[in-house]
């Protein structure tokens, strides 16, 4: 069924671009997408350095994520270790995570310059929120029922924290680490796109900008495929992990 | 949580602004960073108020097309969601296609959207109303699962028609997650307006950040920031806390 959604959305559009008497500057037809799609990805010269600039956006992301967990989980569990600490920041913190982050890029290019840095940056700032929220949250909504048992069975403090309130809150920690990496993906792209300098944004600006519609949305296409597929490993990573 | 660790939670907050905004203020005045990079909070509050008189058409404009693409971003959400939960069967079909809109990059759409829509509000509003949609379908499908049916069952069993039913025991049940929805599709859909806005808009609050930006006005740029932070905050802070109120009930 879901398949065959998207199989009747392909004909849709192949034959709306087809029969049509829609520009071909606008929209390219289904097929045509699809084999630029191909192309590209084997080797089309007419696309520079796709494989050079998908790296570079994948590296962005890769080096966004790893310091979305890092700080992410490192400020969760100081908000979590201390009610007191907790209290005073979380406020800030939620003042911080209604701000539309996007107004905030300018500045970013004006502090760190145009490249990968204010990219990185930018994806970072996007998807620490939420690991921030549902580590700490995690670790604090565990039943308190559960620490009096281990306690009364004479566990350490050590043990009690990785025996009981780690497995406890992974759930949680690890939707906030899902969630984050789609928040970080959608930073990094962002960014590249508004600021035009290398990757996949550069990539797709450039085809814009040529009228080069086929091409254009086959890139599009290629990055959406970027997005489902870092997500579904994701997923899977997660099915294995948290039971 | 006594009077006193709150008292002092409160001190903890406002020390830690404080020594913020110092150090903020410090690494302009001692040039740890470029005055052509970094305004101070000094300098960027004092022109607050000019920049505020001068760009209050883009505010409008920002407003009116947030507005608008929120409540299309809403409207379609809750119809198309409400449809869904009326059979499980598509709820199988479509759940995973909406959670995977929420966390795919539409902004890769954007360029496509400059084609078909040109660079006038249109663009603005759809992408605005498209980034709200998405988180806010998936969180009527969750508000949907809030129903139980034993409550249902009892309404019916009581004698209460269909539609106080819906009034009364639906509606309720779903309010908390359909609230706090509405946070999430908001902040997403000023996200989306905003960075139209930055990419190819000609008015709004986007456009005035992008401008200063382009020309090295600092302090009008920080200024111009400050103030939309704080429209923006106020208007999710207003969400929040009637997310909040509305799953009161719960705790």
């Amino acid at each position: 069924m879901r398949w065959g959604l998207v199989l009747a959305i392909l004909v849709i559009w192949e034959a709306v671009t087809r029969l049509g008497s829609l520009n071909p500057i606008i929209v390219a037809p289904a097929s045509v997408v699809l084999l630029q799609v191909f192309r590209i990805l084997f080797g089309d010269t007419t696309v520079p350095n796709f494989y050079l600039n998908t790296a570079i956006t994948l590296g962005e992301v890769i080096a966004s994520y790893l310091i979305t967990i890092v700080l992410g989980v490192f400020l969760g569990f100081v908000f979590a270790s201390s009610k007191l600490i907790g209290d005073a920041f979380e406020p800030i913190l939620l003042v911080l995570y209604a701000i539309p982050k996007i107004i905030l890029y300018p500045l970013l290019i004006l502090i760190l310059g145009i490249g990968a840095l204010p990219n990185i940056v930018f994806g970072v700032l996007l998807g620490v929120f939420v690991v921030i929220f549902n580590t700490s949250a995690g670790l604090r909504q565990v039943e308190p029922n559960y620490l009096r048992l281990a306690h009364s069975l004479g566990y350490s403090e050590r043990a009690i924290f990785f025996k009981v309130v780690l497995p406890a809150a992974a759930p949680t920690i690890m939707a906030g680490l899902r969630l984050g990496f789609g928040y970080t993906i959608i930073g990094v792209i962002t960014a590249e796109l508004l600021v035009v300098s290398v990757g996949l944004g550069w990539l797709i600006d450039n085809a814009t900008v040529n009228y080069l519609t086929a091409q254009l949305y086959a890139l599009v296409l290629i990055t959406l495929g970027i997005g489902v597929a870092g997500n579904s490993l994701f997923g899977a990573i997660e099915r294995r992990w948290v039971k | 949580m006594t009077r006193r660790e709150h008292q002092l939670s409160l001190l903890i907050r406002a020390s830690a602004i404080v020594l913020l905004l110092v150090l903020w203020e410090l690494a302009v005045r001692l040039g740890w960073i470029d005055k052509l990079f970094l305004a101070g909070p000094i300098e960027a509050a004092l022109r607050l108020g000019p920049v505020a008189s001068k760009v209050a058409p883009d505010i409008l404009a920002t407003l009116v097309e947030f507005g608008s693409a929120f409540c299309i971003g809403i409207a379609l959400s809750v119809t198309l969601g409400f449809a869904i939960n009326q059979s499980p069967y598509a709820t199988a079909v479509f759940r995973p296609l909406l959670v995977l809109g929420v966390t795919v990059p539409k902004v890769t759409l954007l360029p496509l959207f400059l084609l078909w829509f040109g660079i006038d509000k249109t663009p603005i509003i759809i992408f605005g109303a498209l980034s709200g949609f998405f988180p806010m379908v998936v969180n009527v499908m969750a508000a949907g699962t809030e129903v139980k049916p034993n409550q249902l069952l009892l309404a019916r069993a009581m004698g209460y028609g269909r539609f106080d039913i819906l009034r009364k025991v639906t509606f309720p049940a779903m309010l908390p997650v359909l609230s706090s929805g509405m946070f999430y599709a908001c902040n997403a859909a000023m996200m989306g307006v905003f960075i139209v806005e930055l990419g190819i808009a000609r008015q709004g609050l986007g456009v005035v950040v992008h401008g200063y930006a382009v020309t090295f006005r600092t302090p009008d740029l920080y200024a111009a920031v400050l103030l939309t932070a704080s429209i923006t905050v106020a208007i999710n802070m207003a969400l929040w806390y009637l997310a909040r109120y509305f799953g009161r009930w719960r705790r």
